[in-house]
Formats: C-alpha cells, sequence, structure tokens
C-alpha cells in the first residue's frame, strides 16, 4: 500500500536535477492548484445545476499544461503531502487511512492519469504543431478521455474492489456514475489547456516545437 | 481559507507517551494496521483491533470529538458499503470490511492527532535524503513544499475571488468563466515566484550537468 507512494518520493527529486526555479514554482503551485481545487465547493453546470468537482479537471489540466515529468512530481507532491496529514484530499480527508477507503484507487489514479495525458499531450503538441485549431482539441481530449479511463477509472473499479470487496460487474456500474461528469471535465480541461498555452507560449508549447525542430 | 489555520485542525497538542514516540514507530504502526486490514479475516478481531487503537488515540488526550471528527468523513460511504455487503455478502463479512477501514483510519488519525504538522513535514521533507546519491536535493525538495503550503490559500482566495466576478457578470453558470481565470492567474503566479526564487539564488539546481 505505502510502496506506491515511496517511489514517487524516489523519483520526484532524482528527475528535478534540469528543473530551474521556474519549474520548482510551478510544480509547487500546480500541486496547491489541485489541493484548492479539492477544497473548493463543487461548481454549477448548465441549466439544471449538476455539481461537479474540480479536482479531476485541475489533475488533468496539470498533466494537459506542464507535460508528463513536471505533471508527475505536482501531483505526487500533492499526494505525498495529503498522505502525510495535511486535510487536502477531497472533502478534508488526510493521512495515509485514505488508501484503505474505497476511493484510493482513484486518489493513486490521480498520478497516473496526470502523467499519462502529460505524455501524450506533448506527443500530441509536436505533431500538430504546424495546424491549430479543430484538431488538436479533438486529439488533446481523446488523450485526455485515454488517460482517464485506463487510470483514473481503472484504478479506482479496482480500488473499490479491493477495499470495499465488490466484486468487478457491480465496482464497475458504481464508477459508471463518474462518466458524466468526467466527459464534462475532460472537454473543459481542453479548452482551458489550449487557451493557457496560448497565453503563456513556454509553459510547454515551445519546448515541444524545439523538441520537434531538433533533428 | 485566507490563512494556514486549516492545516492545523487535526492536531492535538499534547505530552502523552504517543506525542513523545518518535515519529517512525508511528508511522510503522500506520503501516502496520494497513497490513493488517489485509490479513484479519475475523470481524471480532478487527472489533478488538479498532477498539485497541480508538483507546490508544483516546489516551494521547486527543479527546472522542476529535476522534469522531477523524471517523466522520468516510462514515456515509462505509455504511453504504456496509449495507450493499451485508446484503450481498451476510453480518461478518460486512462488519470485517467496515471495520478494516476504520482501523486504517482511526491509525492514520493517530499519526496526524499526535504530531505537529511541521514535524510531519520534515518527516516527508527527510525522506529525500536517502536519495541524495541518485541526485536528490532535500533542500529544493523541503522548498518546494513550502512554496505549495503557501499556493494553497492563494488558490483558494483566486476561486473566491473568480466566483465573485463571474456572478457580478451573471455568469455563475458558465464553467469556463468560473475555472480559466483561475488557472492564467495560477499560472502567472507560479512564474512569478520561479523568478523571486532564481532572483534570491534559490531553486537552481546545484551543479548543472549541462
Amino acid at each position: 500500500m505505502t510502496q506506491t507512494d515511496h517511489p514517487a518520493i524516489a523519483r520526484t527529486p532524482r528527475r528535478r536535477s534540469r528543473w530551474n526555479a521556474t519549474d520548482l514554482g510551478l510544480i509547487a503551485v500546480f500541486a496547491a492548484l489541485v489541493a484548492g481545487s479539492a477544497l473548493i465547493a463543487a461548481i454549477p453546470v448548465g441549466g439544471l445545476g449538476v455539481p461537479i468537482t474540480l479536482q479531476t479537471l485541475a489533475v488533468m489540466l496539470t498533466g494537459l499544461a506542464l507535460g508528463p515529468a513536471r505533471a508527475f512530481a505536482a501531483v505526487g507532491l500533492y499526494l505525498l503531502l495529503g498522505f502525510a496529514g495535511l486535510p487536502i484530499f477531497s472533502g478534508g480527508r488526510s493521512g495515509l487511512g485514505v488508501l484503505a477507503g474505497p476511493s484510493a484507487g482513484y486518489i493513486i489514479g490521480f498520478l497516473l492519469a496526470a502523467t499519462a495525458v502529460g505524455w501524450l499531450a506533448v506527443v500530441v503538441l509536436a505533431r500538430t504543431a504546424n495546424r491549430t485549431g479543430k484538431l488538436r482539441g479533438i486529439l488533446l481530449f481523446a488523450a485526455a478521455m485515454v488517460s482517464s479511463i485506463v487510470f483514473i477509472h481503472g484504478l479506482g473499479i479496482l480500488g473499490m474492489m479491493v477495499n470495499a470487496k465488490l466484486d468487478f460487474s457491480k465496482a464497475f456500474l458504481a464508477d459508471l456514475a463518474f462518466y458524466p461528469g468526467d466527459i464534462i471535465k475532460n472537454v473543459l480541461a481542453v479548452s482551458i489547456a489550449l487557451a493557457l498555452h496560448k497565453a503563456f507560449p513556454d509553459l510547454l508549447l515551445s519546448r515541444v516545437r524545439t523538441a520537434d525542430t531538433r533533428p | 481559507m485566507s490563512s494556514h489555520g486549516f492545516l492545523l485542525a487535526a492536531y492535538a497538542p499534547g505530552s502523552s507517551l504517543i506525542h513523545r514516540a518518535p515519529l517512525w514507530l508511528k508511522f510503522l504502526l500506520v503501516v502496520g494496521c494497513g497490513m493488517a486490514s489485509f490479513l484479519i479475516a475475523d470481524w471480532a478481531v478487527s472489533a478488538a483491533v479498532l477498539a485497541l487503537l480508538c483507546g490508544l488515540f483516546l489516551l494521547s488526550g486527543a479527546g472522542p470529538a476529535r476522534l469522531f471528527r477523524a471517523v466522520r468523513p468516510v462514515l456515509p460511504v462505509l455504511a453504504a458499503i456496509g449495507l450493499f455487503q451485508w446484503w450481498q455478502l451476510g453480518a461478518p463479512t460486512a462488519a470485517r470490511i467496515v471495520l478494516n477501514v476504520l482501523i486504517c483510519v482511526v491509525a492514520a488519525s493517530i499519526l496526524t492527532a499526535t504530531t505537529p504538522v511541521q514535524a510531519l513535514l520534515d518527516g516527508v521533507a527527510s525522506l529525500a535524503r536517502p536519495f541524495r546519491r541518485f541526485g536528490a536535493d532535500p533542500e529544493r525538495f523541503a522548498l518546494t513544499i513550502a512554496i505549495m503550503l503557501r499556493s494553497i490559500p492563494f488558490v483558494a482566495g483566486a476561486y473566491m475571488d473568480v466566483r465573485d466576478s463571474a456572478r457580478a457578470r451573471g455568469l455563475e453558470r458558465n464553467p469556463r468563466a468560473l475555472v480559466l481565470p483561475v488557472f492564467i492567474s495560477t499560472v502567472a503566479f507560479a512564474r512569478q515566484t520561479g523568478e523571486a526564487l532564481a532572483a534570491r539564488g534559490l531553486g537552481e539546481p546545484e551543479d548543472p550537468e549541462e
């Protein structure tokens, strides 16, 4: 159980050897953003005002905005401090106790999903460097959906099976309730990520471009 | 949420034996309970272990109100699981599942109720120390933790401000108007923080490899 977060600690500083002060600032502030989004009340969406929580939105955006390595560090830092006892998990929960709860899989899934979507985002941004607009948005949305289905929903189901001892079909059904909100959140995340990259071209975009033009 | 006050909520100051126990021992207790929750097969054993842990919690002088506050967030979902598994698997198994989760939650809250936040964070920062030979930098790690803690109130404040201004414009149902400005100002804040660190010579890698 705890082994899952220890590699995170180990890898976080090791990969950071080439990160400068701005990267550290981005990692720390995005970790705070995930924490803040978990603490903030759900926002109403659309005419009916269906409330959606912002945490998965913040996690996916961390990946889309920062790319895989820094997103891994940011979400890893958030998890580490939450496990250490800061009340920054959703609903003000904290500590290693959450790993025993039925939502443990989702929490671990955040780390892998942010990393995966960050990696896919870099691939998409590099491949669509000369084309902007719709195609890029659609591909980023596909990347976000694949990452959240495989990691957040996959591990979420696994967590309910392990901790609540539900069998697969029941855990799968319980997890289905999160899909509509997740689709809305991923659409929102991609639209915000595109706006962020427009506002801050050197956040990830220029890194991708330089990597792309290099033979 | 404009201060760091919310971070101190779980800690109960005191000088009991548990307060004075070393951090690693309390951490081992939490890990041990996590392992035990997978091994215990009898609900009576689970109940006994839970009672023991609750006794330990109360022994620290943190009080029953704090114990209830630590457990309260998981109660609704545990009630749902308990009832469902009672129907599916029978009462003893349902009781064991629910009690085993409670064991982990109470064990973890013993750690957080008897350890000051600063000691916990120092403990986390010291986790990087064994990895120094692989290029880890405990000081930069601790610095990043400190910046994150300082930024949580900023993020919460940004959400409040943006929500107020969206409401003023009649956009409180528009998720983009509620969220995008928060992320823009957060990224700007992160980069200002990075520049402020760089200007003070903090946070840069000590010996660049390139």
